[in-house]
């Protein structure tokens, strides 16, 4: 796959620290969280999404991720704005890998910034959940002997 | 009138294509569209299917336009 980047095409967020990008470069997580402070915030939680080992007893190979790139920017956007609307906090940043990636890779980084803690929490675990059910992306576990496109619980 | 569909993933190899263009009557419903599409891949059966039209969400009672760009995916597994 070729190198790609695309990033916020034309946000329609307001505030000027948010991000959100998919791309096949390897994913920097103090990067991406340090991009996202403000000075009125004093707490970030961020997710390290990471490809695992083990799934349910069977060993990943590698895992290939794929996205229908337009909508899943669009998807994330409505997440962010979301995000905003639901809680206390002021800037979020979301990146998600696609290609090949071997096991322990950083797959997505979700960032969130808060002036406190609980809604830094609290928002990180509502947009990773709600990116696996609405963002258009997939994953390919390659096993030995096999692969399979995962298809969500949505 | 034509529309281009993309397939993603399961539905790409169930298809053995990523995009077609089809011919449909105008002001066709998105159900009816999608129905046809199903009908010409029987695989895509073998799963449950989610649909967009214009990169949004269609839930099948959308209008269908020329140009449209539709797509056949089954549920997403990102993250």
């Amino acid at each position: 796959m070729p190198e790609k980047e695309i990033q916020n095409p034309k946000s329609k967020t307001q505030n000027r620290l948010d991000f959100y990008k998919i791309t096949t470069e390897p994913l920097d997580v103090g990067a991406i969280a340090r991009k996202i402070v403000p000075a009125s915030c004093g707490a970030i939680v961020t997710l390290d999404g990471f490809v695992r080992q083990f799934t349910k007893g069977r060993e990943t190979e590698y895992l290939v991720y794929e996205a229908y790139e337009p909508m899943a920017l669009k998807e994330m956007e409505k997440l962010v704005a979301r995000a905003h609307a639901e809680f206390e906090i002021e800037n979020v940043g979301i990146v998600h890998r696609l290609g090949r990636l071997e096991i322990g890779e950083t797959s997505v980084v979700i960032s969130v910034a808060a002036p406190h803690r609980r809604a830094a929490f609290e928002a990180c675990e509502w947009l990773i959940k709600e990116l696996k059910r609405t963002v258009p992306i997939w994953k390919k576990e390659v096993y030995r002997g096999g692969e399979t496109w995962i298809e969500g619980a949505n | 009138m034509k529309v281009s569909v993309l397939f993603f993933g399961a539905t790409a190899d169930e298809a053995g294509t990523r995009e077609i263009e089809i011919d449909f009557a105008d002001n066709a419903k998105a159900e009816e569209v999608f129905g046809e599409i199903v009908n010409k891949f029987p695989r895509l059966g073998n799963h449950k299917l989610l649909f967009a039209v214009n990169q949004e969400y269609a839930g099948g009672d959308e209008t269908i336009s020329d140009g449209d760009e539709l797509a056949v995916f089954t549920a997403v597994s990102g993250g």
